[in-house]
């Protein structure tokens, strides 16, 4: 009885073991935690940032080819399938993925971060560091992450739609690994899957907690201190728990598309109370710069000049991508059933990517519009602390305060709403792949997302956040390499015409 | 299957081995052997005397063989291939030389090019079988042969060559890839397993016991580890033009006469050496 239970529940115990450990470890030793992490994080690297720069590319030409190869008019269901949402419907689900914490955060202090701390080759605060500014946030948040995406989703979606089998990780190595997927080689991919996903979203929670606190503080003169962060995460954790373990997912579903049509009026009125010409200006030269450039800056590490400043950003983000995919990949594998190859691979690249150029064309650009041409100090304030430029753009504009809390409103939803997600997804990957999953396991889940956020602010801080994304999703990297290889063997063994 | 086979010889051959090889020719049906000597250009012996060459014909003769003798010039494995076919022999016998992986790797070996480039069957003779040293004819009760097969319609090819073999045991092997799920793991599992049945049907009547498997994972590698666990003699497997990707190692064929204590008896495709 006992032995069946552990063997069923490997995934669980072993992941829940390991995550518990280390919240225990960093409620207790802090300081060996973070250098513990901190010389993880400085192996992987010193000596694998290489490795992300090419996956990354190798992810993007991998999901284009198979999009575009005869093996793209292959359906992610059974032959007869339809699509389960209409194309507007599944293009609307695919930009609600694409919005988050992360593009509040950055949208603002990405570029102006850039702007003001390019690698050294670049002069600060220039024109062309503006220019470049924009091009790698236009980078960073650009197709690559989609295409990481797209190979975690299209694997999940294509074996478990398709091929019959259970929604998890580890399904998609059946055609190397066979019955093993059930026993410990399984059981290890589908832990990595969790860990990646607990960290990555624990990063984007953490940086939401400390935007919220900012904004807050910003316009209530509310203390900076820790505690509050901690005590906003705890208030967070409260309601989204609540959400996931009474099953709210109505109500939390209003919410969430409440918040893209909020995040979209912001958007909006950002464009329209600034300078519009500026902006689109600054969106199409940036876009004709990426597409130039795309080759060349995905593989660009900068060794001679500027290496530092190449891994903290890129590979960092890519490292991020990679944490979040199991999550993102899930949720988009199960809103695309039905559909070919082709026109998800091409949908997800396009459509969530050029909505994130128009984001960060808007406020990146705005807020480079303010800094050049209007001498306002937003640099230097990101440059200090990167959760307040988005609240000290926005005092620029009018109605700031209404605008400072709308986005309030929108970090705190869009932190509900991806924790409670979240959860589902983690709850979902350690019970069999099954949609129903236990309670104890969702309040699990929902205290160690929270409780690793906790822990890694009081580490260190934004800094500890960025290294437990890159040192989790350094293994997942490497499952993700496997994927493309299953995948390809899968497909492989399609009928399809030649 | 060997009426008429052509030997390549290079100076150093001692005629009692070329005996040996005569009554092992003769126990597998050969009626004739071409003799034949490739002098490569710029060779110390080029032009040199070629009574050794006399001498090994006669030890062959003795075996009861027709020897007639030829000499050729060029890339070593290209002009036994090229004579083999302008000859008409229905087989290529060759001893196979003792050389260090690395080197065969780095610089190839006769034998390897020789598969990849003849358009007839190759018997590369390793460890195994061993000859006796009386000079009697080997034992074909003994005889155990591994027939790797990929069961689709060129693999067909060498079945005949297999019968031709008999002997104590064939092996039927078939090495394949996983499928991507549970269910179509086990409709192909069923389905090979009736492929391999009925060739296993059709050897029974040439050997003594005829057992058949099949196996997921790397060809070479597989056929190499069974062919060390069921201790083959001969291991008989149809050669496909090779994948790209298989270049630097060596296509499956290559892979195997390199690792193989048993001999190789490799049929080629039709037309496959213009694709390899």
């Amino acid at each position: 009885m006992l032995r069946e239970y552990l063997r069923r529940e490997a995934v669980f115990l072993l992941s829940a073991g390991i995550i518990l450990f280390f919240i225990g470890f960093g409620a207790v030793r802090p300081d060996l935690l973070d250098s513990a992490s901190s010389a993880v994080h400085a192996a992987i690297l010193d000596n694998f940032s290489w490795l992300y720069l090419i996956s990354a590319f190798f992810f993007l030409a991998f999901a284009l080819a198979l999009g575009l190869s005869r093996y793209g008019t292959i359906k992610l269901g059974y032959d007869a399938e339809r699509p389960q949402y209409g194309f507007f419907g599944w293009v609307a689900m695919l930009f609600a993925a694409g919005m988050g914490i992360g593009l509040l955060f950055w949208g603002v202090s990405e570029p102006l971060v850039h702007f003001l701390q390019p690698p050294p080759f670049i002069d600060a605060a220039s024109p062309d560091a503006a220019a470049f500014a924009m091009r790698y946030a236009f980078f960073h948040w650009g197709i690559h992450p989609w295409a990481i995406y797209t190979i975690v989703s299209l694997s999940i979606a294509y074996f478990s739609f398709r091929r019959g089998m259970p929604a998890l990780i580890s399904s998609c190595f059946y055609p190397v690994l066979g019955e093993r997927i059930y026993g410990a080689a399984g059981n290890v991919v589908d832990v990595l899957a969790v860990f990646a996903t607990v960290f990555g979203t624990a990063t984007s929670l953490g940086f939401g907690a400390l935007q919220i606190h900012s904004g807050l503080t910003h316009l209530y003169g509310l203390s900076s201190a820790i505690s509050v962060t901690i005590g906003i995460i705890l208030i967070a954790t409260a309601l989204f728990m609540a959400s996931a373990i009474l099953g709210v997912e109505k109500g939390v579903q209003v919410l969430s598309k409440l918040n893209i049509v909020l995040a979209t009026v912001l958007l909006v009125l950002v464009l329209a109370l600034g300078s519009a010409p500026y902006v689109l200006n600054v969106f199409t030269s940036t876009l004709g710069g990426y597409i130039n450039n795309i080759i060349d800056l995905s593989f660009q590490s900068y060794p001679f000049a500027g290496f530092e400043w190449s891994r903290d950003w890129t590979v960092f983000y890519w490292a991020w991508w990679i944490s979040w995919s199991p999550f993102v990949g899930l949720f988009i594998a199960r809103i695309s059933r039905g559909r070919t190859i082709r026109e998800f691979v091409l949908t997800v690249l396009t459509v969530p990517t050029l909505f994130t150029f128009v984001w960060f064309a808007i406020f990146g650009g705005s807020a480079l519009h303010l800094e050049l041409e209007e001498g306002a100090n937003l640099a230097a304030v990101a440059g200090e602390d990167v959760s307040l430029a988005l609240f000290a753009f926005l005092e620029h504009y009018p109605f700031a305060g209404l605008l400072s809390l709308a986005a309030i409103f929108l970090l705190i939803v869009f932190f509900i709403t991806s924790a409670d997600s979240a959860t589902v997804v983690l709850g979902s990957l350690t019970s069999g792949g099954g949609l129903v999953v236990p309670n104890y396991k969702k309040v699990v889940w929902g205290l160690s997302l929270s409780a690793v956020a906790i822990v890694l602010l009081v580490t260190g801080g934004l800094s500890s956040l960025q290294v437990m994304a890159i040192t989790a999703a350094f293994p997942f990297m490497l499952v993700m390499i496997g994927l493309c290889y299953t995948l390809a063997i899968g497909l492989s063994q399609e009928k399809v015409p030649e | 299957m060997f009426e008429k086979t052509l030997i390549p010889v290079a100076y150093g051959e001692r005629p009692e081995e070329v005996r040996k090889v005569g009554t092992i020719l003769k126990s597998l049906g050969a009626g004739s052997v071409c003799l034949y000597h490739v002098n490569e250009p710029g060779s110390f012996f080029r032009g040199a005397d070629l009574s050794w060459l006399t001498l090994l014909a006669e030890a062959l003769e003795e075996t009861g063989l027709a020897v007639e003798v030829k000499t050729g010039e060029g890339h070593i494995a290209s002009a036994i291939a090229e004579t083999a076919l302008l000859e008409g022999v229905d087989g290529i016998y060759m001893k196979a030389k003792r050389r260090w992986h690395i080197e065969t790797m780095l610089l190839g070996s006769v034998s390897r090019d020789l598969l990849r480039l003849a358009d007839v069957p190759v018997f590369v003779h390793k460890v195994r079988p061993r000859l006796p040293d009386d000079g009697a004819e080997p034992d074909h009760s003994d005889l155990a042969v591994l027939y790797a097969t990929d069961l689709d319609e060129a693999s067909a090819r060498p079945l005949p060559y297999v019968m031709e073999f008999r002997g104590a045991w064939c092996h039927v092997l078939h090495v394949r890839g996983r499928m991507a799920d549970p269910l179509a793991e086990r409709v192909r599992r069923e389905a090979v397993d009736e492929q391999l049945n009925a060739v296993a049907e059709e050897l029974r009547p040439y050997f003594g016991r005829v057992t058949a498997e099949q196996r997921i994972g790397n060809p070479a590698a597989q056929v190499l580890h069974v062919s060390d666990r069921i201790e083959a003699d001969v291991v008989v497997l149809g050669r496909k033009s090779p994948a790209f990707l298989s270049a630097p190692m060596g296509d499956t064929a290559e892979r195997i006469v390199t690792g193989s204590s048993a001999s190789i008896f490799l049929v080629p495709q039709p037309g496959s050496r213009n694709a390899s």
